[in-house]
């Protein structure tokens, strides 16, 4: 008996590893906004877009929330709400809703359109500020009013904003003319020392604030150390020139992943001095998002032009479908908690 | 004393006080719209077509309530189509108050709750969405944000709306319309003003529908040939730009100038339904085509969002107009995304395929990133999903950045300078297998009749000949290139043969080389013009400075940019819609 008890919890102790860690660790929500799908038509009859969510066990499966065939852009979730609290950027404007989905409300009027990316202040969930072709807007409120903050910017096309984890009055923010910063809360813009046209995306370092990264139009992948002070263009590695989705590993921020047109996706574990790319298992190599997944950060997803969600369970080196055929998925974010 | 002064009091009230949207219209133009209308509807009740629009004629004019109600009950088990939803959704239930039925009723209502329209990225997609949100919200007021789709309250939903559609007014009335002289879109603006023409209850809104409908009318108005929207769009989408007989506007010149065919859509059948009245002297100004003119308009480019320092640029938009044939063309560049339709000559001929055009069949994801706001690399991918044709070599729409005009009247020069490595390397002139006669002259002009009208076409550089479906399709390979037209009509110069005598005479002298591009002409009326490529235009020696159009410069239309005011003119008649006082005067 005594022997049968060791070899059963040798087994245990051999078999434990194998079972990846997460599944005693809490469940997380992966949302994903649908742009469109294929053949969409405005006016038409399209399978259905925008929001989509599910569990991180989930294999394919996802559900829909939400207003359809909006183009919608951008998600984001308000820190701690668990879901309940979401804005989706989309063609209607900025759509909130407070109860995890049930309803919904366009937020912003007809002056705010093509709403292409989202921010909430980690700090104050009612201070959100969203980009769009015609300028970048925030609101203090939650959203009952937005008021337009592009004072300084030299283009109105705004892809991204972020604000700084550390400091929330200090924001950046990408747009057609180089990246912009902002000490002032969005009052006004300053241009960074980066002015490379057609910035696409921009990411800062989770633990050190100083540290950002831009993927651009044409022109590779840049990264400061100092808050924008100075760039320097990513090389080694890199074999394509336009990105439109760099992000930071929120647990080794060491590790960063880089996607954009035709490039599969790029992994650095040197903080962006080096590359290597992956694309193994993706139908198509057009990535437009990335996320990786806080709970166990060897999952990545992301979100293609056209063929879905593709995740990964190997850091990145291997890929697998994981739903939304068809898809062309602007943006995925994911969030510690169930839905 | 006293009795001059009035006299002279009585004249200047007659003829300076404004008459509020009154409308004086003779009976026998009523009554000939009324039997226009009354074909349409008829036309509906054979086809007996499934859409709201057949609802609404069923509701509007004696007809059957209850088969109205299940039509909409059975369409809207699958809502869709978003703003054109909206439009047909609002014009059944406007023309079925009262008659449709309590459940019915409910269904209607329920679907603006759980069914929500997109908003759309062009400017017919907003003149849509918000007109009939507009006049949805007022059906029912007092409603919370959770009865709507949007979660915004009706007051909110109508404030927003009005806030939009004054603004869109605006912007037309003072640096003109974006989406502009469309044959295709034109219904899609005209019928939300007409619904809100006669449903708005507030009654600056129904002025404001009424006047802008008046306000479009006119604009296709004096570029009307019988059954055509004639000259350079913006957008020629749902059907090709060489049938412009089956456009969408020729059902409504149909029904407003009595010229053309009917058709049902929704569209004609609520404009066959509505009570607005298209003003008489736009009609006369449309089927009056005694004398030719010159029109000149400025419209503005659809917002500009990337690869440009200014939003809405200018279009000049010049159309030649006769009683046989309309010569009219746009300065060239890119001035709308995938669909412009740059110069045509549109003729009568009673046979298909009333034009000849050319373009360079441009297509880059640059283009579209100059106006969609989606990823640049992956538009054109994006946008051949649902537009097949957009980088087909051989299609026969979209502008060029690389194409140029210059017209004077009956007269227009187009050359190209195209860079190497574009995606096309040929330039295409479409001249339809119906023409009467399509001749090559030795003197290299390409002679063309087709009914009373006379179309010459002179290549600048060698050609080939194309054989399809049709037409012939001229195509040249040559990247610096061009060619001049001259159109005559029977009344103008005779005999075809006179027109190819005169042609013969009359040899443009080319420079073709890159980035030095340049052709002096002397027409046949022996105004000369030099064009150099990509904007220097000279008329007679003197510079053309397109700069100065107006937004409406004509013997029938005239309008100041900025002026929010648009005079009408026929013979000894005026109208004047002046946008900023709301008000219609007529002297």
């Amino acid at each position: 008996m005594k022997r049968f008890c060791t070899i059963l919890l040798s087994l245990v102790v051999a078999i434990l590893p194998q079972f990846n860690t997460d599944i005693f660790s809490q469940e997380s929500t992966v949302y994903a906004t649908v742009h469109s799908r294929k053949a969409f038509v405005v006016g038409g009859n399209n399978a259905p877009t925008g929001l989509f969510y599910q569990k991180r066990s989930d294999d394919t499966v996802w559900k829909h929330t939400g207003p359809s065939n909006i183009h919608a852009f951008a998600i984001a979730a308000a820190p701690e709400s668990k879901g309940q609290l979401l804005f989706m950027g989309a063609g209607n404007g900025v759509h909130r809703t407070m109860d995890g989905g049930n309803s919904w409300k366009i937020t912003t009027g007809w002056e705010i359109t093509e709403v292409l990316c989202l921010a909430i202040d980690p700090s104050d969930r009612k201070r959100v500020l969203c980009t769009s072709p015609y300028g970048i807007y925030q609101t203090k409120d939650g959203g009952d009013q937005w008021k337009d903050c592009s004072r300084g910017l030299t283009t109105k096309f705004v892809s991204a904003v972020i604000i700084d984890h550390s400091n929330p009055k200090l924001l950046y923010c990408s747009t057609e003319d180089g990246i912009f910063s902002s000490d002032d809360n969005a009052e006004t813009w300053e241009r960074t020392a980066l002015t490379v046209k057609g910035i696409r995306c921009i990411a800062q370092h989770p633990t050190n604030p100083g540290m950002i990264a831009a993927g651009t139009e044409d022109d590779g992948i840049y990264l400061s150390q100092d808050n924008g002070e100075n760039w320097r263009k990513c090389e080694d590695g890199i074999e394509n020139a336009t990105f439109y989705t760099v992000i930071f590993d929120v647990k080794d921020p060491l590790i960063m992943y880089a996607g954009g047109f035709e490039t599969g996706v790029y992994k650095s574990k040197d903080g962006g001095k080096t590359w290597q790319r992956s694309q193994q298992g993706l139908a198509s190599l057009t990535i437009r998002s990335i996320a990786v997944d806080p709970a166990n950060t060897n999952r990545i997803y992301a979100g293609t032009f056209g063929q879905g969600v593709y995740r990964s369970e190997d850091g990145g080196y291997t890929w697998k479908y994981a739903g939304l055929a068809g898809s062309l998925v602007w943006s995925i974010n994911i969030e510690p908690f169930e839905p | 004393m006293k009795i001059i002064a009035t006299f002279l009091i009585s004249i200047v009230l007659l003829w300076r006080v404004p008459v509020y949207s009154q409308r004086i219209e003779s009976d026998q133009y009523l009554k000939a719209f009324e039997k226009r209308a009354q074909r349409i509807i008829a036309l509906s009740d054979s086809l007996t077509p499934s859409i709201y629009g057949w609802a609404a004629r069923l509701y509007g004019v004696g007809g059957n309530y209850r088969q109205a109600d299940s039509i909409i009950k059975e369409l809207l088990k699958t809502p869709g189509g978003d703003m054109f939803w909206m439009f047909g959704i609002v014009s059944a239930s406007l023309h079925g108050k009262g008659k449709m039925s309590p459940e019915t009723e409910q269904a209607v209502r329920r679907a603006w709750k759980t069914y929500p329209p997109y908003r759309g990225d062009t400017e017919n997609h907003w003149c849509l969405y918000y007109s009939t949100l507009l006049l949805a919200s007022q059906e029912w007021p007092g409603l919370p944000g959770s009865e709507w789709f949007n979660g915004k309250s009706s007051e909110e939903n109508y404030n927003e709306a009005r806030e939009y559609l004054i603004h869109w007014m605006k912007i037309t009335t003072t640096i003109g319309q974006g989406e502009f002289d469309s044959p295709d879109y034109f219904p899609v603006f005209i019928s939300p003003m007409i619904l809100l023409a006669q449903f708005a209850r507030e009654s600056e809104m129904r002025t404001r529908g009424s006047m802008m409908a008046d306000y479009l009318f006119a604009d296709f108005a004096v570029d009307h040939l019988d059954g055509q929207y004639t000259g350079g769009s913006s957008r020629v989408a749902h059907t090709p730009p060489y049938e412009p007989l089956a456009a969408n506007a020729a059902p409504l010149a149909y029904l407003y100038f009595g010229e053309g065919e009917p058709r049902v859509s929704d569209f004609t059948l609520v404009a066959a339904l509505s009570s607005y009245r298209l003003p008489e002297i736009i009609f006369r100004i449309a089927t009056d085509r005694s004398m030719p003119y010159v029109q000149k308009e400025k419209k503005r480019v659809r917002n500009v969002i990337r690869y440009g320092s200014e939003m809405n640029p200018p279009v000049y938009r010049y159309t030649y107009m006769t009683s046989d044939y309309a010569l009219g063309s746009l300065q060239g560049g890119i001035l709308q995304p995938i669909q412009q339709h740059t110069w045509g000559v549109n003729f009568k001929s009673g046979r298909p395929f009333t034009t000849i055009f050319g373009l360079h069949p441009n297509w880059s994801g640059r283009e579209l990133g100059m106006f969609f706001p989606e990823e640049v690399k992956c538009l054109i991918a994006n946008v051949v999903q649902s537009k097949s044709t957009y980088n087909n070599p051989d299609k026969w729409i979209g502008g060029s950045p690389f194409e140029r005009t210059f017209q004077h009247k009956n007269s227009l020069i187009v050359l190209y300078d195209i860079p190497q490595g574009t995606t096309t390397d040929h330039i295409d002139g479409f001249f339809p297998n119906t023409l009467e006669k399509r001749l090559v002259d030795s003197s290299r002009w390409i002679l063309c009749k087709a009914g009373d009208a006379y179309i010459g076409w002179y290549p600048l550089q060698e050609y080939e000949w194309k054989t399809e479906n049709d037409c012939f399709r001229l195509r040249s390979h040559k990247l610096q290139n061009g060619y001049v037209i001259e159109v005559r009509s029977k009344s103008e110069i005779g005999s075809f043969k006179n027109f190819s005598d005169s042609l013969n005479k009359h040899i443009p002298q080319a420079v073709l080389q890159p980035g030095n591009i340049s052709v002096r002409y002397v027409n046949l009326d022996g105004n000369s013009m030099e064009f150099t490529y990509p904007e220097n235009r000279e008329l007679d020696g003197k510079y053309v400075d397109l700069s100065q159009y107006k937004l409406f410069e004509g013997p029938y239309l005239n309008a100041d940019v900025g002026s929010e005011k648009l005079t009408i003119t026929y013979k000894n008649e005026t109208r004047i819609l002046d946008f900023k006082s709301l008000t219609i005067t007529d002297r």
